[in-house]
This record gives structure tokens, C-alpha cells and sequence, in this order.
């Protein structure tokens, strides 16, 4: 009856298990982007609202309807907000190539401005022509890039934007009836492995609600800072670039770069001749990114996946191979998850007492299932 | 345990219970597991065993009766086997739940946290009762 407490320890087959499951996972997932965006979109709409769901049922609301009014004040409040921008954002849309092709312009005059003075200092780079050939080359890139990929990248945009609205909807079902599919799930698990099965979906929902409200709040605090930093410097449209590139940091590596080159842009268009300002942005994205790495991060995402930080940085570059910018973004979540349940599967499978009762209580449901039959 | 609840309240923890059913015989948990979870007896019998009373039970426990509980206050192993007497009908609290229950919910909690100190108070105080005095056993 006295069972050993020793603590279960996942092996190196089991990693090999967790890791594995997470490329498999990532792999199909980019097969099925269009479902798992608005899932994610939704898990992320869920755990924001949850909260005010809970303060609605405690004032004696029944499930049904404090989901469904939750679910009705976000859909208000999104609305008006679109309501009232929609016109300034339909001008603005009109506006948008010529703005990107100003700031496309702004950076690469920084950029040439930059090398011409560094010819007038080297005379190396001065009798190469650095700074032509530079501009011709970039001018080039700009213009086949353009044609090359912009048209794709609107395809898919535009394909995308139905299966984004499928993002509210699961999200409102998951607030209305995920504590019933909590019961469901638990009701299809044998007696012997249910406790251990509660304590698996528990931590796999605890997982990713950390993960996912750490990143809300990892966003926040990043847009505030770099807003902050960038209305300091005299920019325009400080909290709209600091929400961007807040935004585009979710992916890592590749979208902390972007938001930076996006900076430096606007920086570079709004105050041409001055690179003192550019330089002054990075600076501020460097500073924004450490304290990103070594406070926020720690604070918020950190509590939740508590892994190695070189199998993070390792698992990361695996995701880019196997599910390229989707697998970057995703894949700490995964693993995440997948390493909670790699252990607690593990922690089952391994347990001869847990299967000794299972079968146990088979035997006796088969035996009451055949009392009376001769 | 639930007493004191309003009905609203009530709601609120019914929505987190689970049921399950158990048949004569079936073990509910082992000595010595990591507890997860307090049962509520809904209906039937059964058995608390302890290896150091061999098969017979330590104690019986009947419809309203409730146990593991706990499991909601530490992570501490299973002090003893629970085990099915007759066909029983259980609802299970899960600590994570109740744990939700003290963030989202605290006046409830607190409510259920309160009875369960009262009920261990008062096991303690039989415990307490039925040891001979310190003197006696000198």
C-alpha cells in the first residue's frame, strides 16, 4: 500500500519525446496557420477577458451570460474604437505607399550619408565608390523587392483576414464553455488517472495563461518604455511606433531587427541631416531590448516556461528551421506545453501502482457488467 | 463543509466539482500518493486504511463525509488508502481549482478555507481527547 515518493524525473528519452513532439507539433501547425492564428488570437482574447468574467460571476452572474456580456462590451469597445479612427485611418490608407516609400527613402539617404562620410575620412572607400554603388544597389533591391513579394505578401494577407475573425468567436465559446469542456475532458479519464489528468490540464492551462498574459504584459510595458523613450527624442507617432515594435518583437530575433530598422526610418525621414537622431533610436531600442532581456522578460514570460536558457535559445532556432517565422513565434509555447505533458505522461506510464489500479477497476466494472448472467 | 454558502456562492463551486462514480472495491487513492484533490461522499461507504491497521478500517466514512482534504492546503502524500465499501458517488475538488477559487473568489474561499480549519481543529481536538495525558504515559 506504501508507495516510494521518489520524485519523477523526466530521461533523456523522454526530452527526446518532449523535443520531438514539439517539431511535430510546429511542423503541422505551419500546415494549419489559418486555424492556429485565430487560435492563438483567441487563447489570448480568452485569458485577458477571464478575468472580468470571474468578477461578473462572483457578483452572481451565471456563466452564459457574464461570457456573453464580456464577450459583448470587447466587441462594443473594439467597434467604437474603429468607429471613431476608421475615418482618419481610411485617408491615412490612402497615404501609405507614398509613406513608405518617404521613409524608405529617409533610411536610405541616412545610410549613404553615412558611408559618404566615412569615404571623406577613408580614401579607400573614397577611389571604391562606395557610396554610388551602395545607392544603385539598394535602389535595385527596393524596387525588385517590391514587385517581387509585395504582391504575395497581400494575397496571403487577404487570405488570412477571414480566418481572423474566427479569433473572436473560439474566444468567446472558450470563455462561455471552457470550464465545461474541463469536465468533459475529465469525465472521459479513468478514476486511477484522474487526479494526475487534472493535474495535467491544470498545468497545461497555467502554462499557457503565464505565457500568454506574460506576453500582453511584456508588450505593454515594452510599448511604454520605447514610447516614452522615442517622445523624449522628439519623435512623432511615439506610442504608434512603440506598440509596432512591441508587436513585432512577439517573434523573436528577426522582429526586435525589423521594429529597430522601422525606428530608425522614421527617425531618419523626420529629421534628415540629423543622424544624431537615428543613432539616439537604436540606442534607445539596445537599451529598451536589455531591459527587455534581464527585467521584463523575467518578470512576466520567465515565471512560466521554466527551461534552460540555452535549450530556449536552441529550441528557438529549431523552430525557425522547421516552421520558419510562425515556428519562431510559437515555439516556446509548444515546447512549453509539450513539456508539461511530456512529464506528466511520463510520470503515468511509469507509475506500475497507477496501472495495477486501473486494471483493478476494469476487472471489477467487467464483473459487475456480467453479475446475473449464467 | 459548503454550509454558510449562499446559493450564488454554491453555484460558483458546483461549476468547479466533478463527479465520479466508484464501485465496491476501488481504490479513491493510495498511501503515500501526491494529493491532488478533496472528495465529497455524495452516496455509499468507505474505507479509510492504514497499513499499520492492516484491512481494518480507521475510520468509515458515509454520505456527507469528506476526505483528502488535505490535499487543498499542502502537498504533502496521502496519509492513508481510501477505498470504496459499496457503489459510490463522489465530488472532487480540485486544488488548482481552489487555488483559482482564493484568486478570483476570495470571500468564498476563505469560506470553505474557514470550515476546513474548523473540521481539522475539531479532529485534532478528538485526537487530543482520545491520547492518555502526558502524565499517565511517564
Amino acid at each position: 500500500m506504501n508507495r516510494a515518493l521518489l520524485p519523477y524525473r523526466p530521461g533523456p528519452l523522454a526530452w527526446g519525446g518532449i523535443i520531438a513532439a514539439t517539431c511535430l507539433v510546429l511542423f503541422l501547425f505551419e500546415k494549419i496557420l489559418w486555424l492556429v492564428v485565430p487560435f492563438v488570437m483567441a487563447l489570448l482574447i480568452h485569458y485577458a477577458l477571464s478575468p472580468l468574467k470571474y468578477r461578473l460571476l462572483l457578483i452572481g452572474v451565471p456563466h452564459k451570460t457574464a461570457a456573453a456580456a464580456v464577450a459583448l462590451g470587447a466587441f462594443l469597445l473594439l467597434g467604437g474604437l474603429l468607429f471613431f479612427s476608421l475615418p482618419r485611418l481610411s485617408v491615412e490608407v490612402g497615404s501609405w505607399p507614398e509613406m513608405t516609400a518617404r521613409y524608405l527613402d529617409g533610411g536610405i539617404r541616412l545610410l549613404t550619408d553615412s558611408v559618404r562620410q566615412l569615404e571623406k575620412r577613408s580614401s579607400l572607400l573614397a577611389h571604391a565608390h562606395v557610396s554610388r554603388e551602395l545607392a544603385l544597389q539598394i535602389a535595385d533591391l527596393t524596387n525588385s523587392f517590391a514587385r517581387k513579394y509585395l504582391p504575395g505578401v497581400a494575397v496571403t494577407l487577404a487570405g488570412w483576414a477571414p480566418s481572423l475573425l474566427l479569433g473572436p468567436f473560439i474566444a468567446f465559446f472558450m470563455l462561455r464553455d471552457g470550464w465545461r469542456f474541463k469536465k468533459f475532458l475529465g469525465r472521459s479519464v479513468p478514476n486511477a488517472y484522474f487526479e494526475r489528468t487534472l493535474y495535467l490540464l491544470d498545468q497545461v492551462d497555467r502554462t499557457a495563461r503565464i505565457y500568454f498574459v506574460g506576453l500582453l504584459q511584456l508588450t505593454v510595458l515594452d510599448t511604454l518604455c520605447l514610447a516614452l523613450g522615442l517622445w523624449l527624442l522628439g519623435m512623432s507617432s511615439p506610442l504608434l511606433l512603440g506598440l509596432l515594435t512591441a508587436v513585432l518583437a512577439w517573434v523573436p530575433f528577426i522582429g526586435s531587427v525589423i521594429g529597430c530598422i522601422v525606428v530608425v526610418l522614421v527617425a531618419a525621414t523626420d529629421f534628415p541631416g540629423n543622424p544624431g537622431m537615428a543613432y539616439g533610436a537604436v540606442l534607445l531600442f539596445l537599451v529598451v531590448r536589455l531591459l527587455d532581456d534581464f527585467v521584463f522578460m523575467p518578470m512576466t514570460i520567465g515565471k512560466s516556461l521554466k527551461m534552460h536558457p540555452l535549450l530556449t535559445v536552441l529550441m528557438i532556432f529549431v523552430g525557425g528551421a522547421v516552421a520558419g517565422v510562425p515556428g519562431l513565434m510559437l515555439v516556446l509555447p509548444v515546447l512549453g506545453v509539450a513539456m508539461v505533458l511530456g512529464e506528466s505522461i511520463g510520470m503515468i506510464v511509469t507509475d506500475a501502482r497507477l496501472r495495477a489500479r486501473h486494471a483493478h477497476a476494469r476487472d471489477l466494472r467487467e464483473r459487475a457488467a456480467c453479475q446475473g448472467l449464467v | 463543509m459548503f454550509s454558510g454558502l449562499s446559493r450564488r456562492q454554491l453555484k460558483i463551486v458546483d461549476a468547479l466539482l466533478h463527479d465520479r462514480h466508484y464501485l465496491a472495491g476501488e481504490v479513491v487513492f493510495d498511501l503515500g500518493e501526491e494529493g491532488q484533490a478533496l472528495y465529497i461522499l455524495l452516496a455509499g461507504r468507505m474505507a479509510v486504511l492504514h497499513p499499520a491497521q492492516g484491512e481494518r478500517p480507521v475510520a468509515e466514512l458515509g454520505a456527507g463525509d469528506f476526505f483528502g482534504e488535505m490535499a487543498l492546503l499542502d502537498e504533502m502524500p496521502r496519509s492513508a488508502q481510501v477505498r470504496a465499501l459499496e457503489d459510490c458517488h463522489v465530488a472532487v475538488l480540485f486544488r488548482g481549482d481552489f487555488e483559482k477559487l482564493m484568486e478570483s473568489h476570495a470571500e468564498l474561499a476563505s469560506r470553505i478555507a474557514m470550515q476546513l480549519a474548523r473540521y481539522l481543529g475539531n479532529r485534532l481536538r478528538q485526537m487530543l481527547a482520545q491520547r492518555p495525558p502526558v502524565a499517565a504515559q511517564v
